[in-house]
């Protein structure tokens, strides 16, 4: 008997089919990868599971019997756990209070069990190394660390089935090992199936006994993991065959065009110094914490500097101030979308504009001409999908998204683009058209910084690398002697 | 998508039109050209507040200062007047409304934006200060007789031939004004940025402080200059002139479709909301309503516009 099994699962919203006929099995015990591009269905799926969604056709069956979720509460009540990829949590409460989120272990006498919550979480934290006390505030938490709380908390409850969403998005490889141990543990003690959705290749080859594939909302088959053949996946998943980003070395790298030195600031960056050239595009790879968005932010001038300039084509710039640093030609596309990037009440044509409407504007009024014929212009070039540029951009997808926030900066001509986390959520096939499109900007001249956590991107994409490790750089590959174990010896100063 | 699709204001106008049809079957005297104008006479009043509390509140800010600021400016023009500065005191009571209205503005927006406190507790303490104020300078009593030289001024007040008020045509070029400042102007655009999701802004260079700070001002102003048009038709003023106008205002905004979080807003949308509030009020007076009832209709009135234009939002989205 299997344990969850999918009948002709269908649910559509206004105006889209975001899943049609939808049947598959898990079986009980193992752990079942679902990939698929954005927009496949995977999200709603997942949310129909949990009970947060109704199917319009279909049903769910739970170890044989047919079950309907009314509420979340009802597929929790089923033994079934979910860690979603936007990580609700409560920032103003503790660790100890956001695992016990819900009904709250209470004494005798009905007070909140504070002892027990803290004693219970400190345990918990242990299993992930997690260096933080239970009644720290979880605002404080870095993202990796608040993504580790909440799989603690999905698993306290000790699910049958547990749904992880993209969970190791924000994680180091560190993290991920250890998610990976917990997740096989868990699995052996307690018979857990876990159904694992992710953009990440390498970890679903890596931990999955069998992938299934969706794609436009349809079910398009199961394969075993052992020996199945890469392409084969990413052909079910896009209908094509994907070439993978390969590398292109630039054709002329020029001279200097930007200059770190002895960059410090106070315990985050201590005494960067490096040099960027015309057309290159140099990898910034270190793990969680290591500074490199500080080191992004402190170029760009969003964070102040305490000691060292930055300097584009020899003249140096005022730090700590971003109109400055963009100026001079910085810009910087940073890792958060949702919360710095984009500005989803706006258009997609007021977020392109977002940063070059000024040098575009007469005697302080917007020119409507120049915006459309911006915007058409660089929705052609980057191939952004839409319907119509006055859409709210948070109707795009996140792979389309990042393409209008590329255009926003690369319409004000920049000589030096930041890119933190440039293709973070974003499936494989947007993947490979954004680092193309980095290829080529670097071929015409513009120089990139990519910071980067994904060590394919960093190996396809970048004719050099530095490695940070604990705001210094350790290291630097180029192209030709990078590898996975090189990069991760500097990232963890283990080797030189 | 259709023209009509694509129209924000669409929920809210249709809320408007029905209630004027509902008034005009309900009392014959709601068409008459003398309470049409009474109305638009009304609406001119709250509009022009309301212009400026929009571009606050799209910002992502709130000014609850309003009120005491339309209530004290008048009583400094109104002051000015009555002294008769040297025989012209005309240009100067302007100039002291609009400067009390512009300096509560700019302290609001520097509180708010560089010692971050909340606008909402900021304004509302100045709320209470300028009220202050108003006592002050005027011990308590109105000030309602003037010389001969404040004359000129009044003539805000008056109508064309006798029928059609200036104050609605001032009304109605400063709207303009207004809406084509918001959205074709850079400043226009940076407020909505800014309002939309201030760390994106930030990071894209723009200045959000300087942007709110000269929201708050253009809202002070606003209200001072909705003031004096108040002064210039009643020919008098009272300390207790403007309390509780803060909120028709924020009213009217919030039912024009403005979102309250900041990012989104129109002009347009205001000033329908600023109609449907001044449609309801003068329906309820000719209905014979009595007074208690009056404020529990405008805030069901309130209600049905914030959700039927959210209903409508909604299905944008998707």
């Amino acid at each position: 008997m299997n344990h969850i099994e999918f009948h002709e699962i269908s649910k559509s919203f206004p105006g889209v089919q975001a899943l049609s006929d939808v049947s598959f099995f898990i079986r009980k015990g193992e752990i079942h990868a679902l990939v698929g591009e954005n927009g496949a269905g995977k999200s709603t799926l997942i949310n129909i599971c949990f009970g947060v969604l109704r199917p319009d056709k279909g049903h769910i069956a739970l170890n044989g019997s047919s079950v309907r979720f009314e509420s979340t509460k009802d597929a929790e009540r089923h033994k079934i756990a979910t860690v979603f990829q936007e990580i609700p949590v409560c920032n103003n409460m503790t660790v100890a209070q956001n695992i016990f989120l819900g009904p709250a272990p209470k004494t005798l006498h009905g007070f909140l069990d504070t002892r027990f919550m803290n004693a219970e979480t400190k345990n918990l934290l242990r299993i992930f190394d997690i260096a933080r006390q239970p009644n720290e505030i979880m605002g404080n938490l870095s993202l990796a660390e608040q993504s580790m709380v909440q799989i603690l908390r999905a698993t306290y409850s000790k699910p049958d089935f547990l749904i992880l969403d993209e969970p190791t998005s924000s994680l180091s490889s560190e993290q991920k090992a250890l998610l990976f141990q917990f997740v096989e543990k868990l699995r052996n003690e307690r018979d857990l199936t876990v159904l694992y959705v992710s953009h990440r290749m390498e970890e679903v080859f890596e931990i999955s006994n069998r992938i299934s594939v969706l794609k436009d909302g349809r079910y398009v088959g199961t394969v075993d993991t052992p020996g199945v053949d890469h392409g084969m996946i990413i052909k079910m998943m896009v209908g094509r065959n994907i070439e993978k980003h390969i590398y292109q070395r630039s054709s002329v790298l020029g001279e200097t065009v930007a200059e770190v030195k002895n960059l410090s600031r106070g315990k985050l960056l201590k005494n960067i110094s490096f040099s960027l050239r015309k057309g290159e595009i140099v990898g910034l790879a270190g793990l969680q914490g290591a500074g490199r968005t500080e080191l992004g932010r402190a170029i760009f001038g969003a964070d102040p500097i305490d000691t060292g300039f930055v300097s584009i084509e020899g003249t140096r710039i005022p730090p700590g101030n971003v109109r400055h640093a963009m100026d001079a030609g910085i810009a910087m596309i940073s890792e958060n979308r949702r919360d710095e990037g984009i500005i989803s009440a706006m258009s997609v044509s007021d977020n392109l504009i977002l940063v070059s409407f000024r040098s575009a504007s007469k005697l302080g009024f917007l020119v409507g001409r120049w915006i459309k014929r911006t915007v058409e212009t660089y929705i052609g070039m980057l191939k952004v999908k839409l319907s119509s540029p006055q859409q709210r951009i948070d109707s795009l997808s996140g792979g389309n998204q990042q393409k209008v926030i590329i255009a926003r900066w690369l319409a004000n001509n920049p000589k030096l683009l930041i890119c933190d986390e440039l293709t973070r959520g974003i499936d494989v096939g947007s993947k490979a058209e954004l680092q193309g499109i980095l290829s080529d900007l670097a071929k015409k001249g513009l120089t990139v910084l990519l910071i980067s956590s994904e060590m394919p991107e960093l190996l396809s994409t970048c004719d050099r690398i530095l490695v940070m490790h604990t705001g210094r750089i350790t290291g630097e590959l180029s192209h030709e002697e990078a590898t996975e174990e090189r990069i991760l010896f500097l990232a963890t100063a283990l080797g030189k | 998508m259709s023209r009509w699709k694509q129209f924000k204001e669409r929920g809210v106008l249709m809320v408007f039109v029905g209630l004027c049809a509902v008034f005009s079957v309900l009392t014959p005297n709601f068409r008459q050209l003398t309470n049409l104008i009474n109305i638009m006479r009304q609406i001119s009043e709250i509009s022009i507040a309301a212009v400026g509390m929009t571009y606050v509140i799209i910002a992502a800010e709130i000014d609850l200062s309003v009120g005491s600021v339309y209530g004290l400016s008048a009583i400094v023009a109104a002051t000015i007047l009555r002294s008769g500065l040297a025989g012209f005191p005309v240009p100067f009571a302007f100039l002291g409304a609009l400067v009390v209205g512009a300096v509560f503005g700019l302290f609001n927006g520097i509180v708010t934006t560089k010692l971050k406190v909340p606008a909402f507790i900021v304004t509302l303490s100045v709320l209470a200060i300028a009220r202050g104020g108003v006592y002050g300078v005027t011990g308590g009593y109105a000030v309602s007789i003037f010389p001969k030289s404040a004359d000129p001024f009044f003539l805000i007040g008056e109508s064309l031939g006798g029928v059609f008020p200036i104050q609605i045509i001032i009304m109605i070029v400063f709207c303009i004004i207004a809406g084509i400042i918001l959205s074709k102007t850079t400043y226009g655009f940076q407020i909505y940025a800014t309002g939309g999701n201030k760390k994106a802004a930030d990071l894209t260079g723009i200045n959000t402080d300087r942007i709110k700070i000269i929201s708050f001002v253009v809202c002070g102003i606003c209200s001072a200059l909705s003031g004096l048009i108040a002064l210039a038709y009643l020919t008098s003023v009272h300390p207790s002139a403007g309390i509780g106008r803060e909120m028709d205002i924020i009213a009217a905004v919030v039912v024009g479709g403005t979102y309250l979080y900041g990012g989104r807003g129109t002009i347009l949308g205001t000033f329908i909301g600023a109609a449907i509030i001044g449609v309801v009020r003068n329906g309820m007076v000719l209905l014979s309503v009595p007074a208690y009832s009056q404020e529990a209709t405008i805030g069901l009135v309130i209600l049905i516009a914030v959700i039927s234009d959210t209903l409508l939002r909604r299905e944008k989205v998707q």
